[in-house]
């Protein structure tokens, strides 16, 4: 949707750099960038790295439809993960259903989870709303891992590793990179297509002031259930991916507070309410966070964490607008408008 | 002319006080009401009954005969009503032109018409030169108006207008007291909530005045400013009627 | 009959004893309108430090209150200045990830530097002491009675100091204190650096009771939020209130239902708290909604 108004400085219809309401080169270019990395085969532990930079960073910007474009700052979303990652894993392991069927079960249950959230807290705002979240995601945690006969409980649940299309199981890594890469794109193409749709406007009005979007005809406990259902249903597939690269899942992990971290924290470094931002957030900081855990894990405990939190918190002091607000200041572009 | 809107017996009770008590007046298509009283009198929380921002605790409100008592504030604007804030209320991360699309979407659907409808809505309140401008960075004066702007872009049968003149200078006042009196004529009902008097007696075809929470007079601007109970009302207030 | 009744008895002091390490978390929230979510981290470390006053110089941790107090409120000062502040006039999520990133922070370092093992302080009274059919711990006893001296002085604080006014009219208006001449960051300062003082003196009486771990923070934090809430934002009352029920309720139910629901049982009291009576049992209207716009 490029107008006048906006600068575009190609002689493409494209913008060339990131911009809400429409696809730029940029991102064109990263994401051939991304597929030339799968296809030149890097060394094992890399690849692990790539393909859960591209699981984060679709899991970044599905969170982002809740916390960057309708302002619901959730530190639950491990649960939804965890939903999505259970019931293809379930139906799979004990029914035969493949996971291709199984990930959009989880996907609905994941989204009926999500609802339930917005309107429980329906009337919270602030930290209280945060802190709920937090104890939604608990609630399901513990309700998992003391639900053994479904779940597993704390021994966990594993997927037998038989490779092949039917059961999204792979030898090898590329293939997965592949497939999570796919999942990046499903969601960054439902982030741009809520952009450029009124229902984006609708989340945007709800999170910038709810009683002027009242005014203009939004219904705001509407709005708010809508973008907690899909923003769950599309991390509950993520989860649902995790499980078949993974294959073993385990309650403590899975629907872990500091998963649920994550998930917030790239698109808060990354940038919030823009679709790069959550990618470079992933982009980032996964690789980066891997680097610290495997060269510094080792020497003492919680080293890498240390230096990982002082990041965090030096980078939230100063360039709170995250890195897509850093940068354009810097390049003088502007991604919002 | 068809009562618009109707306001029966409307009462709000905030524990034991009666912030609005049993105000009845109504408003017919063409008008230009104005709502008037000193502070404390009432006029906002009337005000934010007729715009679903509160139930009343008593009383009725009926508009083109259908009952709107009690409705949601999206609801009221989903059926023709625009109101405006009288601490504006912008949404601060989209432009000047989004933040009046979001109200044009009532009539426009699609964003390119949407986009279009503001475009013209914000022309109409003189802020074409500010399409682009950040929010942030407009002023009082330039808010206040696109305030109007997102509250006509919905094209509405009634709008409502709560104190759109505080902080403007005179000369912004009379543009805006101006473009104000040239709404009903373009089929908007007005019901004005405003304290700078002057603009507000100029423009009114009639005026309801409140006190603690009740009515005490209705009728025309001229009329009422010779009424003794207005005037009494009044006293202790710096008053400009001229 | 007896059991329960004990239960209830027990309950209430553990709660009054929870109830002392969410005032000042309730404070801080009532005041400067944030949540600190480090909170629980403050009292891993003055645990921490009550328990290494404790082992390096042969005393105990009541005697100890004499220095983790003091350091505490520095402590808080200095996170105050150094991340809190700079965080307030920014985006809300600001404050939440900068408070987030010193939970995960404090939590590495005292893992680095104290391990994980689980650290006691040696027994101080040997015997229980028993009042009509009931017993109590001592040291249960003691911490009940440290609160309850330390909630009068704090209630006579808030209502006859002008720092407790203060403290109260921006709790209720923080612009409106600013306009009458209150100092306010000044007060934003105080109430951080008290309530991580009130913190560190929690610890203290609660080291003889629980054993301290780089993580035992995020047991109590969960604690004193439903406390908080219960209680309602920036209320004393509200804390002890809350507080005494917490423990009653922790009590009771640790006895007649299974150990690994206890703690989701508390979540949905949370949750439940939440919806129903977001304003807690005493506290103001519309808390509930701050962060939202401000």
């Amino acid at each position: 949707m490029a107008d006048a108004t906006r600068t575009s400085r190609t002689t493409l219809p494209l913008p060339s750099l990131p911009q809400r309401g429409s696809v730029s080169l940029f991102e064109i270019v990263l994401f051939l960038v991304c597929l030339a990395l799968i296809a030149v085969g890097l060394p094992s532990s890399l690849q692990d790295v790539m393909l859960l930079t591209f699981l984060y960073a679709g899991l970044a910007l599905a969170w982002n439809i809740a916390g960057g474009y309708a302002g619901l700052i959730s530190f639950g979303h491990a649960a939804f993960f965890g939903v999505g990652a259970y019931t293809s894993t379930i139906l799979f392991v004990h029914f035969g259903v493949t996971p291709w069927l199984g990930i959009w079960c989880g996907a609905v249950l994941s989204a009926v989870f999500g609802a339930v959230l917005a309107l429980v807290c329906a009337r919270l705002r602030g930290p209280f709303f945060i802190l709920s979240t937090l104890a939604f995601a608990e609630v399901v945690r513990i309700g998992a891992l003391n639900w053994a006969s479904l779940t597993g409980g704390p021994e966990g649940l594993s997927i037998p590793p038989s490779a092949s299309l039917v059961n999204m199981i792979f030898a090898s890594k590329a293939t997965y990179a592949g497939l999570m890469l796919g999942y990046v794109l499903l969601v960054y193409a439902i982030t741009k297509a809520l952009e450029t749709s009124r229902y984006g406007y609708y989340l945007f009005a709800i999170r910038d002031d709810e009683d002027a979007a009242s005014a203009a005809g939004v219904n705001p406990l509407l709005g708010r259930t809508y973008a907690m259902a899909l923003s769950a249903a599309l991390t509950g597939i993520g989860g649902s991916l995790f499980a078949q690269y993974f294959l073993y899942l385990d309650p403590t992990f899975v629907i872990s507070p500091e998963l649920s971290f994550q998930f917030a924290l790239l698109p808060a470094v990354g940038g919030l309410g823009t679709a790069i931002g959550p990618i470079l957030g992933s982009f980032l900081i996964t690789p980066l966070s891997e680097l610290l855990r495997s060269n510094l894990g080792n020497a003492a405990a919680g080293l890498h964490l240390v230096i990982y939190s002082a990041g965090l918190i030096v980078v939230m002091l100063y360039f709170p607008g995250g890195l897509a607000a850093a940068i354009a200041k810097l390049a003088r572009w502007r991604p919002f408008s | 002319m068809s009562a618009l809107l109707e306001v029966r017996g409307a009462s709000r009770k905030f524990g034991a006080l009666m912030a609005v008590n049993n105000v009845s007046f109504s408003a017919n298509e063409g008008e230009l009401l104005g709502l008037i009283g000193p502070n404390g009198a009432g006029k906002s929380t009337l005000y934010n009954l007729i715009a679903g921002v509160l139930p009343p605790t008593a009383g009725t409100i009926l508009f083109e005969g259908k009952d709107i008592t009690g409705w949601k504030a999206y609801d009221i604007a989903r059926v023709g009503i625009g109101r405006t804030f009288q601490i504006p209320k912008p949404y601060r991360q989209l432009s000047v032109v989004e933040n009046v699309m979001l109200t044009a979407f009532l009539r426009e659907p699609s964003l390119g018409a949407a986009r279009k409808l503001a475009e013209a809505t914000l022309a109409d309140v003189g802020l074409a030169d500010h399409l682009g401008t950040p929010v942030s960075a407009l002023t009082v004066g330039l808010l206040k108006r696109l305030e109007v702007a997102r509250a006509l872009a919905m094209r509405p049968k009634l709008v409502l207008f709560d104190e759109i003149m505080a902080g403007l200078t005179p000369t912004e006042v009379g543009t805006m007291t101006r473009f104000v009196a040239g709404l009903p004529a373009r089929g908007i009902t007005v019901i004005w909530v405003e304290h700078v008097l002057y603009a507000i007696m100029k423009t009114a075809t009639r005026m309801v005045v409140l006190n603690r929470g009740e009515v005490i007079a209705q009728g025309a601007p001229a009329a009422l400013a010779r009424d003794p109970a207005v005037v009494k009302a009044y006293l202790g207030e710096e008053m400009d009627l001229a | 009959m007896n059991a329960f009744g004990q239960l209830v008895l027990s309950g209430i002091l553990i709660g009054s004893i929870y109830a002392l390490m969410s005032i000042g978390l309730t404070l801080i929230f009532g005041v400067l309108r944030v949540v600190n979510f480090a909170h629980g981290e403050f009292l891993m470390i003055a645990m921490y430090g009550a328990w290494s006053i404790t082992y390096l110089l042969g005393l105990n941790p009541y005697v100890a209150i004499i220095a983790v107090v003091p350091a505490m409120a520095l402590f808080g000062a200095l996170v105050h200045r150094m991340i809190v502040k700079p965080a307030l006039d920014k985006p809300h999520l600001v404050v939440v990830f900068a408070t987030m990133g010193l939970s995960i922070f404090l939590q590495n370092i005292a893992l680095m530097l104290m391990t994980a093992d689980l650290l006691d302080v040696p027994p101080i009274f040997s015997q229980a002491l028993r009042i009509g059919p009931f017993y109590f711990k001592v040291e249960l006893l003691l911490g009940f009675l440290v609160t309850l001296l330390c909630t009068v002085a704090l209630q006579w604080l808030i209502r006859t100091t002008y720092l407790g006014k203060a403290i109260r009219a921006t709790v209720q208006d923080g612009e409106a204190a600013q306009l009458m001449g209150i100092p306010v960051p000044r007060i934003f300062l105080i109430t951080f650096a008290g309530g991580s003082a009130l913190v560190g003196l929690a610890a203290c009486i609660m080291l003889p009771l629980f054993s301290v771990f780089p993580t035992v923070g995020l047991n109590f934090v969960l604690i004193a939020f439903v406390i908080v809430v219960l209680g309602g934002m920036g209320s004393i009352e509200g804390a002890l209130l809350g507080g005494i029920c917490v423990g009653v309720v922790q009590s009771v139910s640790s006895y007649y239902i299974a150990p690994a629901f206890g703690q989701m049982f508390f979540f949905i009291l949370f949750l439940l708290v939440m919806i129903f009576r977001p304003n807690g049992l005493l506290g103001q209207k519309g808390a509930a909604t701050i962060g939202m716009n401000d």
